[in-house]
């Protein structure tokens, strides 16, 4: 139950409080400290929590093995974690804490275009990684080397979405709702762009709506208005989301309702119910029907940190899993030089741990940065059925 | 063109109550209340809660947010704002007070129910079709007709009952009221409570419709606020028709100038109030 | 508190603040970078307070953050000029647009004028957003060089900061604002103007009635406080090197007036020391996650609880002195 373990939390906060002073002195040195810096309040909350959920859930299961070895010897697995609250001036000054306070070299994030950009010059000066979520190819592309794309981007999910509904269901045209922020925008235009290079008819792309927008009914009526086959919802918050699908759906429209990024399947069954069935999204290792018992697990470790599953986390479950056992791969020096690690990715790889088929994961993105810089998360395409997540199928960026 | 005013007459009939608290406590206690929006998100969770979760009936949400928001009201003046009121030099001081405890709230949220969207079943389902292209869901018709029920009821309430007179009285002038016999005091933890209220039941209907979560807040006290200056702050009528307008503005801004619906909006205000600096109904 | 005594104050704390304080934090850029963003986010804060001081509460200084910050990367990035260049033009245009504005609004009173200053900073962000031409919009202006060297007649007056270690450069720069900025608001306060300022904020319509220019005076203010917020905002942009509609949005809007009422109202040094321990004390924060906003909420209502008229109230002995003349009532 949520307000129990709300309670929990607090009474920890208050002892982790009284350690605070104590335990920043005396830090042993078999420990790992990884980063994760994003945006953990407001309302898009969930996107930088669920990194922190995730990362402590693994480092929990991790330091309950009694730690994660590297060239011999043992490490504890320690997640310091910063509020950048979407803000570039705060990200930047969170790196520099990351970096310099903390001595971290391996950060988790940020979780938008504008913070991951922002902070490009302080971990190129504080020689760090950052694992943005935000998709943004200037940060993956020469001459920018210190960010790793955390999962599938929208323009790389787009195309195969589409695609794959222009093949099995014959849509025609497409329209594009976008929220109106930076973020949302870019990822509209990336679409647009897709669905030009697949003579989609693109009737409407135009429309977005405010942060923090409790009433779709007015941009969706004129959206819905173009009566398009394909709805796309750009770079959708998952508070969002369902509210979108209810006010399409109760307006009448008939098409197919698709979005690009990682949705929760509870919230979308609270809030729209059977009116989301048949809504087309991309998850991560999460579906029952794909997941090894390793993720199983690593769930039940998420729902201890967090109070209860989030699907976002699906795909989020992979950055601290990869960039430990790439540094294992580089040797114990590349714990302070990334330069090891960087040599590391080109030729990295390891079963997916989290998947029942153990393909390899690995860096990709010679296709669209033309250098690996991106984590190789299963692209998950899901359809929503009845309060949960169905597997369409499972589709990979190529290289 | 219809949709679109039957878009902005349900989010207007929401508004109009946000903005009836704000100005409730503005007019009282000369305290902008920037926690507003927040006591309005409070009220969305208490009733996921008491209908979403424990699946009692949606009245009996409706009330237990109401009275909910009512006692955080009154704990709001009690703990905070009559200290603060008393022994600060400068009113503007309340100010802090509320973007502090607008802070609180938020943190609290994130604590205490997390980062993820909450919503319940709908009351109501089922769409009526007024015309060929015209939309409105049942669930939107019970919000409308319970905002505009309770709109009423407050307006009669402020008219006609003995405790109405005495906040009105305390609104136009709070020294006069005081040597009138007004319980000042008193009167200003009934009109907290009252406009607390005002915003849980807001909250209530919202999250029927369209959810909540724990970030929404300041976006709406800036809302808020916008529907107090084209009204005018302080009076009752105006915080109404304060509340329609920009509900029927952001449903034609965002049929007629998709994108920057909120720009056209923001400049028209700056505009409007360099003419008209007292909004449309505002005291002089 | 004699002048003697002041003078004295003074100097101890400029030696501690320019000597000693980056001596200790040389190999600690994160906590020199925390000390240099506070130095600049107190100059903003400085023009917040000034239009306290003449009565009215302007919760659209980020707006003029905003305004200068893209004045500042546009002068950089597409006209090539130098960022010293840009930082004057910052100011100047944040200025002119806060007079423009400024001219008919500070017309209103009260709660309105406060309101609908809120609304200008969401609306500098929106605009950011729609000018893509110009502001690049949403994507943001990035990748801005640090500020390069500035010399006259060959010789060096600032050196090219990407030769130079940065972040040290950063603080002197920004130390450099904060001194100029508060040394001209206490000149201007203890002035003749600064004496018409208090008569605006006691009473408009009495000062009026005296033959005081009002409205000449409220604009004047205005023109400074935008000035001021011109200035900082270019600052971050070659802070940071990027400039984003977010980069100021209404919580630091919010955030400026919290700084001054903490510091203190009355006083010219409150915005100073309100935004040196709030900020700071922000930051110290960092490691408690959900915690720190709710630890930094339970502070800010304590304050007002317990200090309603600002930090610099606290009748220390060696504060007393510098309490302006300035009384309570509005």
């Amino acid at each position: 139950m949520r307000f129990t373990s709300a309670v929990r939390k607090v009474s920890l906060g208050m002892l982790f409080l009284a350690c605070l002073w104590s335990a920043s002195a005396v830090m042993a040195q078999d420990v790992i400290k990884i980063g994760v810096l994003g945006v953990m309040s407001g309302p898009a909350a969930s996107w930088g929590l669920v990194n922190r959920y995730c990362a402590e859930a693994s480092a929990n299961m991790i330091n309950a093995q009694g730690g994660f070895e590297i060239g011999g010897k043992k490490y504890k697995i320690e997640i310091v974690s910063i509020d950048d609250r979407n803000d570039p001036k705060v990200a930047v000054s969170g790196a520099e804490r990351l970096i310099h306070e903390e001595g971290i070299r391996y950060i988790i994030g940020p979780n938008i275009d504008p913070t991951s950009m922002a902070i490009v010059p302080t971990i190129e000066k504080g020689a760090a990684i950052s694992i943005p979520y935000a998709f943004s190819k200037k940060l993956f592309t020469p001459p920018a080397k210190n960010s790793i794309l955390g999962m599938i981007a929208s323009y790389q999910a787009g195309p195969v979405i589409y695609k794959y509904l222009q093949d099995k269901r014959g849509i025609k045209s497409i329209a594009f709702v976008a929220r109106n922020d930076s973020e949302s925008l870019n990822q509209r235009d990336e679409g647009v762009l897709a669905a030009k290079a697949l003579n989609l008819n693109i009737v409407a792309a135009s429309d977005s709506y405010e942060t923090g927008t409790t009433d779709f009914f007015p941009v969706m009526s004129s959206v819905v208005s173009s009566n398009p086959d394909l709805l796309v919802i750009s770079g959708a918050a998952p508070a969002d989301t369902p509210l979108l699908i209810r006010a399409a759906r109760e307006l009448g429209f008939k098409g197919i309702i698709s979005t690009e990024t990682a949705q929760d399947a509870k919230v979308i069954s609270e809030l729209a119910g059977d009116l989301a069935n048949g809504f087309i999204s991309v998850g991560g290792a999460s579906t029952p029907a794909i997941r090894s018992s390793y993720m199983e697990e690593f769930i039940k470790n998420y729902e201890k940190v967090a109070g209860e599953w989030n699907d976002e986390a699906g795909t989020k479950v992979y950055a601290l899993e990869i960039i430990l056992n790439t540094i294992k791969a580089a040797g114990p020096a590349a714990l302070t030089d990334i330069s090891l690690f960087m040599k590391a990715i080109d030729t990295f790889s390891m079963p997916n741990p989290y998947l029942k088929d153990n393909r390899p994961l690995r860096y990709v993105g010679l296709g669209d940065f033309t250098q690996r810089r991106q984590i190789s998360v299963p692209m998950v395409v899901t359809e929503y059925q009845n309060g949960d997540f169905q597997t369409l199928f499972v589709g990979e960026v190529a290289n | 063109m219809g949709q679109v005013l039957i878009n902005g007459l349900y989010s207007g009939v929401q508004y109009a109550l946000i903005a009836l608290g704000l100005t409730l406590i503005f007019s009282l206690m000369n305290v902008m209340n920037f926690a507003h929006g927040q006591l309005y998100v409070l009220g969305g969770f208490v009733t996921y809660y008491v209908y979403g979760v424990l699946g009692l009936p949606f009245v009996v949400a409706l009330l237990a947010a109401g009275i909910t928001l009512a006692v955080v009201g009154l704990l709001f003046d009690i703990l905070f704002f009559r200290k603060v009121l008393a022994r600060s030099a400068r009113d503007e001081s309340t100010m802090l007070l509320a973007t502090g405890t607008a802070l609180l709230l938020d943190s609290l949220f994130i604590i205490f129910f997390g980062e993820k969207h909450r919503g319940v079943p709908t009351v109501i389902s089922g769409v009526m079709r007024i015309s060929n292209n015209i939309f409105l869901p049942y669930s939107r018709v019970l919000i409308i007709i319970i905002s505009v029920a309770v709109i009423v009821f407050f307006i009669l309430f402020m008219k006609y009952t003995r405790c109405g007179r005495g906040l009105r009285a305390m609104a136009q002038d709070r020294e006069a009221a005081k040597l009138m016999g007004v319980n000042v005091d008193r009167y200003s933890m009934f009109g907290w409570a009252l406009a607390a209220m005002l915003a849980g039941l807001a909250g209530a209907m919202l999250v029927s419709v369209s959810g909540v979560n724990s970030g929404l807040g300041t976006w709406l006290s800036i809302k808020a606020f916008i529907m107090v200056m084209i009204g005018g702050a302080g009076v009752i009528s105006g915080a109404i028709i304060g509340g329609l307008m920009l509900g029927i503005l952001e449903s034609f801004g965002s049929s007629f100038l998709p994108g920057n619906q909120y720009l056209a909006i923001f400049i028209a205000l700056i505009i409007f109030l360099a003419i008209r600096p007292r909004g449309l109904l505002g005291r002089q | 508190m004699n002048r003697k005594q002041k003078i004295l104050l003074l100097i101890v704390a400029l030696a501690f603040y320019l000597v000693l304080l980056p001596y200790l934090c040389r190999d600690r850029n994160y906590l020199l970078g925390v000390i240099t963003t506070a130095s600049v986010l107190s100059v903003i804060s400085a023009g917040v307070w000034l239009i306290f001081y003449i009565g009215r509460i302007n919760i659209g200084q980020g707006a003029f953050a905003l305004i200068g910050g893209y004045t500042g990367a546009i002068a950089i990035s597409k006209l090539g000029l130098s960022f010293w260049f840009g930082l004057v033009m910052a100011g100047i245009v944040s200025m002119l647009v806060g007079i423009i504005i400024g001219l008919p609004l500070l017309r209103l009173k009260g709660v309105y004028f406060s309101m609908i200053t809120l609304s200008l900073t969401e609306t500098a962000r929106l605009t950011a957003q729609s000018l893509v031409p110009i502001t690049n919009g949403p994507n943001g202006i990035l990748n801005l060089p640090l500020p390069g060297e500035l010399s006259f007649f060959g010789i060096t007056l600032i050196p090219d900061f990407a030769k130079v270690n940065k972040h040290i450069a950063m603080f002197y720069l920004s130390a450099f604002l904060l001194i100029a900025s508060y040394a001209v608001l206490y000149r201007i306060i203890n002035s003749r103007v600064g004496w018409l300022f208090r008569s605006l904020q006691q009473n408009e319509d009495l000062a009026s009635s005296f033959g005081v220019d009002v409205p000449r005076l409220r604009v004047i203010a205005f023109a400074i406080c935008t000035f001021y917020a011109g200035i900082g905002g270019a600052f971050f942009v070659a802070m940071q090197q990027s400039i984003y509609p977010a980069t100021f949005s209404v919580q630091d809007s919010t955030y400026f007036l919290l700084y001054c009422f903490l510091g203190g109202l009355g006083y010219v040094f409150g915005p100073l020391i309100g935004t040196f321990v709030l900020y700071i004390g922000f930051e110290m924060l960092q490691g408690l996650n959900e915690y720190q906003p709710l630890i930094y909420a339970l502070l800010m209502i304590g304050m007002m609880l317990w200090l309603p008229n600002g930090m610099l109230s606290l009748r220390l002995p060696f504060l007393a002195g510098k309490k302006s003349p300035l009384g309570g009532a509005k």
